[in-house]
């Protein structure tokens, strides 16, 4: 199988979220599915921040939205805590859903405009009938300070606050119910640079504040850098390559992921620039190439390539997952 | 450490003041006044409507200020009594649609599914019936009574206003604010309450002003095919009937004209009033 | 008069809203040398889309212009209105971010091309689809026999922008100015978009104008870069010059507060804290002033002017960084423990 398999996965106790062999297919017609996901496989341990990294079409929000199960998931199992989220249905599943909060990308759409910060906040707990209470007036306090939003304005409607600051309190309110694990989809993405880096810092202190396991997804390859202890990368719906921050960064090992450092406007040291260069249209997910999906476009490709799909491998003993034919050794292709 | 500034646009102050401005007040000025007016007739130092006693005919500014009738009837009283069952059958009428036909919509909009398409299918199958046959087939086959006008005049308004309401929804239900409601551990039933109807309803609200005008219209078209409320009921539409003979027309031009221009004035300003409001309620949804 | 291809000076634009006046921009004056490549820096709100609108001649007519355009010498803002086809689309292009706005959506590409040389050159329908399939080959895209007759929608994101960048240079223009042309595609796409756009710079002698709120994207292009904030131009400045020796406290502190790729994870950003100003009736001072780090007194009175400095550089500060004033102003600053406009500085930062 292409880019799966549970090489990856680790056999430790402390793995909060495990997700394995993920399939969403979306169809469009009798006969068409796009295939936004296709078999992956990953875990997350308790308190670590995990990074998705890839371009539109890799499903890496696919993967964020299937599990808190905003997406139908074709197959395969979400496993949190022990329980295979997949599995559940009604009720059940609404009482696990406060322990998994989200934070979207626009910062705008994701507040109701007709409705008061306060009461945008304290919604949560509010479902969960904790709405009442003096306590919870202080919590809702504190998270507001925490996020940087004055409690003073708590009677404001969305749109009278910038992008970063509606941002804010989508953090606030995810954080209300006391969250286990916190799902940010592309997150900063629709912000100012200027204000980027506030939202990133907040992120960082509340992880630390209340204990959180991050999935942060992201197509800037910076910003997941920044916020990762182990970074993922997806290219149309399957993973190339898993592994620690600086691993990912310092030896990428997929061409892929090198095709990725080589492309930002100011690449990776660890890469050449002509690497980037990477020809070709991104292949219909209606359609996806057999074998190897990154064949269409991939410098390395041999035969074995468009026949055989590459599974997640260990390479370099350590933490680090390649699913490639031909990993690329690391410094073969640099200059010197 | 977050944010030291002081941010004394931290909120952007004095967000812009909208106004409705004076026109929109003499629309409500002029409903409500009309509507006091109908609901207050019988007390009002006005003519009894249904007394033959005066000259037939009269002019204006005679012994009756707005003239009278071929039957000798006072027009201003007969236009006042009209207001009764006009408005009243408007605002039944349209209140009914927009119960029925909302709730379907936005019902069909947020499950969607097999829901969405059986809701659709009646109101698709509604829309394509001609709405004079089924006005026809319901007051021919009903009594002609008060409520029977009203729901007829209902059920023409559930398929346009519930395909609205389907339309604002889906709009609504797609976005993230409704996905983190449901992310939050929201059921199906808060979701729809706290987030997507303060949405969808307040703008449909006003266009609630816009259909009563509709409404009042349908049910002049309805007395002219004599559909309207039976017997001695006095509405708008009947009483522009009753002025319609053609020697009525050419010489007491008035005992028409006055209730028409009631209803002109009164639908004109459901329907400013119903745009200003719409304009009004419509939340700017960024600070920019 | 400079004997720059292009000499903007004093540009001010303002709309007139509900709300009172936005002064969109506010005095902004550069001179763009033939064949060169200028990047104008900015986020949402400094300017900087406005001012290619205004030198593109888009704004809505309720926007109040004020200052001099001159191209080649010449007055652009006194064009009459006949000759106005054969300068704008002609001498001077533009490319937008989306190119779906510049695209329309239910005619072929090649028709939209096409269209172009025949309203400007008055070419003749064959000679102009022969000349729109030369165009989209030299933009790089595969088989343009086949996608002259395709409709945008059938194209992917990258190979609209191209089709929109071929549309662009139909009339051989002397000027192109792109306004956040990668901005919607991802970052593989964009590499081979840039390097489209520098290799026809190049290649053709022309120059341009590369509206990016990407500092990476204007300093890996760009010969010169300017950086808007709030309607105003401050800091202009030699792209290598700009980036290794700021002087002016907005750019230093977006160049700090950005991720980098060769920072370790979990490095703390440095964020700026507070939120761009309001545009409508700015207040006369500094308007980077609530949020620098450097402010002083005199920050809040009147606006600073731009200072040119041996040619390669200018800059709007009082108490620029990387120098004796700006150093002294941010310990007297971080001794007090905050700015005069009430900015804590909170933790001893790196001096800059």
């Amino acid at each position: 199988m292409a880019g799966s398999g549970h090489a990856s996965l680790r056999n430790s106790e402390n793995v909060l979220l495990s997700v394995r062999d993920l399939v969403v297919e979306f169809p469009i017609s009798r006969k068409e599915r796009v295939h936004a996901v296709s078999g992956v496989s990953f875990d997350v341990a308790e308190g670590e921040t995990l990074g998705i990294v890839g371009e539109s079409g890799c499903g890496k929000s696919t993967v964020a939205r299937a599990i808190v199960q905003l997406n139908k998931i074709t197959s395969g199992v979400v496993e949190y805590a022990g329980t295979d989220l997949a599995q559940l249905e009604g009720e059940d599943l609404r009482r696990v859903r406060p322990e998994l909060q989200m934070i979207f990308q626009d910062p705008i759409s994701s507040l109701n405009p007709r409705r008061r910060i306060r009461d945008v906040i304290t919604e949560g707990l509010s479902i969960w009938n904790e709405g009442t209470g003096s306590w919870t007036q202080e919590r809702i306090d504190e998270l507001m300070n925490a996020v940087g939003i004055d409690p003073k304005f708590g009677d404001r409607r969305p749109h009278q606050f910038s992008g970063g600051q509606c941002q804010r309190i989508g953090i606030a309110r995810a954080l209300a119910l006391d969250p286990k694990v916190l799902i940010c989809d592309e997150p900063v993405s629709a912000l100012d640079v200027s204000v980027q880096a506030q939202v990133l810092n907040i992120i960082e202190d509340m992880k630390v504040r209340y204990g959180l396991t991050i999935l942060f997804i992201s197509h800037d390859l910076s910003v997941v850098k920044n916020v990762s202890d182990r970074i993922i990368v997806m290219y149309l719906g399957k993973i190339c390559e898993i592994g620690d921050a600086e691993t990912i960064y310092g030896s990428p090992r997929h061409p892929y992921t090198r095709a990725l450092l080589a492309s930002i406007p100011e690449p990776a040291p660890t890469v050449d620039p002509s690497e980037g260069n990477i020809i070709g249209e991104l292949p219909s997910p209606i359609h996806p190439p057999q074998g190897c999906r990154f064949n269409t476009r991939c410098p390395h490709a041999t035969e074995i390539c468009f026949s055989v799909e590459p599974t997640v491998n260990a390479v370099d003993g350590n933490d680090h997952f390649v699913a490639c034919h031909h990993p690329v050794e690391v410094g073969v292709s640099l200059p010197a | 450490m977050i944010a030291s500034v002081p941010e004394p646009n931290a909120a952007i102050d004095g967000a812009v003041e909208k106004k409705l401005g004076w026109a929109f007040w003499l629309s409500v000025a002029w409903i409500g006044g009309l509507a006091l007016a109908a609901v207050a007739a019988p007390w009002l130092p006005i003519k009894d409507p249904d007394v033959l006693g005066a000259a037939p005919r009269a002019g204006l500014f005679s012994d009756n200020l707005l003239g009278t009738d071929a039957l000798g009837r006072d027009v201003l009283a007969r236009t006042v009594w009209g207001a009764r069952i006009s408005l009243g059958v408007g605002s039944v009428g349209i209140i009914l649609g927009l119960t029925v036909g909302g709730t379907l919509g936005i019902i069909s909009g947020y499950f969607r599914g097999v829901v969405d398409q059986l809701i659709s299918f009646v109101f698709f199958s509604l829309l394509s019936f001609p709405s004079l046959v089924l006005a026809l087939l319901i007051t021919a086959t009903l009594s002609r009574s008060f409520w029977t006008v009203a729901m007829t005049l209902g059920i023409l308004g559930i398929a346009p206003i519930g395909r609205l309401a389907r339309a604002t929804t889906i709009q609504f239900a797609e976005r993230e604010f409704v996905q983190a409601s449901r992310v939050l551990g929201a059921k199906n039933g808060r979701i729809i309450v706290r987030e997507l109807l303060p949405n969808v309803l307040i703008p449909m609200g006003a266009l609630t002003l816009l259909g009563m005008g509709i409404s009042i219209v349908a049910e002049g078209s309805l007395a002219f095919l004599g559909l309207s409320v039976e017997g001695d009921a006095i509405s708008w539409g009947k009483s522009i009937v009753d002025g319609s003979q053609v020697r009525d027309l050419t010489e007491n031009a008035h005992v028409a004209l006055v209730p028409i221009v009631a209803m002109f004035l009164t639908v004109l300003a459901l329907n400013f009033a119903g745009d200003r409001l719409r304009e009004y309620t419509d939340v700017k949804e960024t600070a920019f | 008069m400079s004997n720059a291809q292009l000499s903007v000076r004093d540009l001010e634009v303002r709309f007139p809203t509900s709300r009172g006046v936005v002064e969109a921009v506010n005095g902004v004056s550069f001179d763009l040398e033939r064949g060169q490549m200028l990047g104008i820096v900015g986020e949402s709100g400094s300017g900087k889309s406005v001012t290619a609108k205004t030198l593109m001649n888009l704004l809505p007519r309720t926007a109040e212009i004020s200052g001099d355009i001159h191209f080649d010498g010449e007055d652009v803002r006194a064009i009459a209105s006949g000759h106005r086809k054969h300068f704008w689309g002609v001498k001077m292009t533009m490319v937008f971010q989306d190119p779906m706005t510049s695209l329309n959506p239910v005619k072929r590409c090649g028709e939209q091309i096409s269209e172009t040389l025949r309203y400007h050159l008055g070419m003749s329908r064959e000679a102009a689809l022969k000349r729109s399939i030369d165009l989209l080959e030299q933009v790089g895209i595969p088989e343009p026999a086949r996608r002259v007759k395709q409709y945008p929608h059938e194209l992917s994101g990258g190979l609209r922008q191209r089709v929109v960048i071929a549309m662009a240079l139909a009339c051989e223009p002397e000027l192109l100015i792109a306004d956040e042309p990668t901005t919607a595609v991802d970052v593989t796409v964009q590499k081979r978009l840039l390097d489209l756009l520098d290799e026809l710079r190049r290649d053709r002698g022309m120059s341009m104008i590369l509206i990016t709120h990407d500092l990476g994207v204007a300093r890996g292009r760009c010969d010169e870069v300017a950086v808007m904030y709030a309607g105003r131009l401050v800091e202009r400045a030699e792209t290598e010059v700009l980036f290794s020796d700021a002087r002016h406290p907005y750019t230093t502190a977006l160049l700090r507060t950005i991720p980098r790729i060769d920072q370790p994870s979990h490095t703390r950003l440095v964020p700026i804290e507070g939120r761009p100003p309001e545009l409508v009736n700015p207040p006369d001072q500094c308007s980077f002033a609530p949020r620098c780090r450097h402010a002083q007194a005199d920050c809040l009175e009147g606006v600073p002017t731009l200072t040119n400095l041996d040619g390669n550089r200018e800059f709007a500060c009082r108490y620029p960084a990387n120098t004796e004033a700006g150093r002294t102003s941010f310990f007297a600053n971080e001794a007090a423990g905050q700015t005069v406009t009430g900015l804590t500085i909170a933790q001893p930062s790196e001096v800059n």
